[in-house]
């Protein structure tokens, strides 16, 4: 990685996350013929934000205010350990299983958090949540583990490398799991067919009901890390959906740096026509959406096992094999 | 892995995901789309094995199989105002994770077949179709509305189209003409029987037909 490359990734880093999630609420309000909230507004949140006082609930204890900084740090060494930009730091530590946990680690702060203040309407959004990351844990584990046994190695920085063997069998498992990410972020990211992120109606609320305790420079922590992590599951996918690409053509990488943002600004894009279009899901049937993501990386690992068995045994004893 | 083998994959695709809602017309959309991605394995099979005549075929899938007899389902289905199918035996998601495991297992048994055309390996062909043949009568099995029904039986249809498709050379025009002709027609007094089984029981649901009705 080098000088420009750096550079590169910070300005990315720094403006990405505030402009997505800018960009898809004035696309969701042109979508419904209202002028909208400039790209910005979700800077002058962050503002406004930071100059108000915090209100903390009594029964609340040291751990409510600790949990929004623990997890916007987490947020911050995962924007650098996940690949999710065409260039990215080689560090160690950029396992598959360490980048699974860390995300679960936020989960499972934030729903302490949410319990700890004692109020009954975050216990709820706590439980929601937890139903919700169990359902939809498999299918993130198992479309980045389809991507790992395809290329045989758990560091995600080299899966994401360039260096790799071409064929149609790998377009298929880089699409695969790219949709199963993205279907499996929509919910993570408590977006529209499982959860509204602009209703404030309390039966409907996963995430917004978590953090209804938290006010001031907290809440705008949590927001920040929030708009990082989705720019990092999108920009995670919108990158498997860019490596199927570029195995069908040959691209340079000056190009294929700008195809990758753009694709972050498509799936954004995506995520504004669902909201503007579908309905929200009852809540019994979120498992069926969430069956979707599961199966879209269950033929991920499936494609992934059929191509490592091709590679290792010959086809005569595959079915003595199985 | 040739155009063929990815196109064919893409239907068992297609398929096992309409295993997974109960919506009627999601269903006919992922038939539809797996329809047309058969049909242009079909054009990849003619190209591969110099058929000329299989270009036809395939426009004759996408015309009548992927476009007409969804359209005219989903016709019906507003018609008779059925639009969802609630299931039955197993959970509609648990179906679609059926449906992949048996993707699974259909590959030992496309690999005990033995190599009908000398071209190619036609493995994946043969996996798919077997795949499509049990995610047809899974669909069959698990399902209530008699267009689901249906719909499985298109599916499964399609399942022995590739067979033909991939493991030979094709079948001769003038066969494939006729089945695709049968199908319609299959389709078309199908629906009929749908239309009466609503008009004389109220209902098309086929797990209650067994039982005789009084008047």
């Amino acid at each position: 990685m080098n000088f420009t490359e750096i550079l590169c990734f910070i300005v990315l880093f720094l403006v990405l996350p505030i402009l997505i999630s800018g960009f898809i609420r004035n696309l969701k309000a042109r979508l419904q013929n209202r002028i909208g909230s400039p790209l910005l507004q979700p800077l002058y949140n962050l503002y406004k934000l930071l100059q108000k006082s915090e209100t903390i609930s009594q029964d609340a204890s040291p751990l409510f205010r600790i949990v929004p900084a623990l997890n916007f740090s987490i947020m911050l060494i995962l924007a650098v350990l996940v690949p999710w930009l065409p260039f990215h730091f080689s560090l160690p530590g950029s396992e598959i299983f360490l980048v699974l946990y860390l995300f679960a680690a936020m989960r499972f702060f934030s729903i302490i958090a949410a319990l700890d203040t004692g109020s009954p309407f975050s216990a709820f959004g706590a439980s929601r949540e937890a139903t919700l990351s169990a359902l939809t844990e498999p299918a993130i584990i198992l479309s980045l583990v389809a991507l790992g046994i395809a290329y045989r190695t758990s560091d995600l920085n080299e899966i994401f490398s360039f260096s790799q063997s071409h064929g149609l069998m790998q377009v298929s498992i880089w699409l695969l799991s790219g949709a199963g990410l993205f279907l499996a972020s929509l919910v993570e990211l408590s977006r529209m067919p499982i959860d509204d992120p602009t209703t404030h109606l309390e039966l409907t609320m996963v995430h917004e009901a978590m953090v209804i305790e938290n006010s001031g420079p907290n809440l705008a922590l949590i927001e920040l890390a929030y708009n990082l992590r989705l720019v990092v599951y999108y920009g995670l996918s919108a990158q498997c959906f860019m490596h199927a690409l570029a195995v069908l053509f040959t691209i340079d990488h000056a190009t294929y740096v700008l195809l990758s943002i753009l694709a972050i600004f498509i799936l954004a894009f995506l995520t504004a026509a669902i909201e503007s279009f579908a309905v929200k899901l009852a809540w019994r049937n979120n498992p069926e959406f969430i069956a979707y993501a599961l199966t879209m990386s269950l033929l991920a690992s499936l494609a992934a096992i059929f191509q490592s068995a091709f590679a290792s045994l010959s086809l005569g004893n595959l079915g003595a094999f199985l | 892995m040739t155009p063929l083998e990815f196109l064919s994959i893409a239907a068992a695709v297609f398929a096992i995901l309409m295993c997974g809602t109960g919506l009627l017309r999601f269903n006919l959309f992922l038939y539809s789309l797996q329809t047309f991605s058969i049909a242009l394995a079909t054009i990849a099979q003619s190209q591969q094995a110099k058929e000329p005549e299989l270009y036809f075929v395939a426009i004759a899938i996408i015309v009548v199989k992927a476009l007409a007899v969804p359209y005219f389902l989903s016709w019906i289905s507003n018609r008779i105002d059925a639009r969802s199918d609630p299931g039955i035996l197993i959970p509609i998601p648990i179906t679609m994770h059926a449906a992949i495991v048996l993707l699974g297992i259909s590959y030992p048994l496309a690999k005990s077949l033995p190599h009908i055309l000398w071209l190619s390996d036609s493995t994946v062909g043969a996996t798919v179709a077997i795949s499509l043949l049990f995610t047809g009568t899974l669909f069959m099995l698990t399902r209530r509305n008699a267009l689901s029904q249906i719909i499985g039986f298109l599916t499964l249809e399609n399942g022995i189209y590739l067979v033909a498709v991939t493991c030979t050379r094709g079948m001769p025009f003038i066969f494939e003409m006729g089945s695709l002709l049968d199908v319609l027609v299959a389709v078309m007094i199908a629906g009929l029987f749908v239309f009466r089984i609503k008009k004389s029981f109220e209902h098309i649901d086929v797990t209650q037909l067994d039982g005789l009705k009084e008047s």
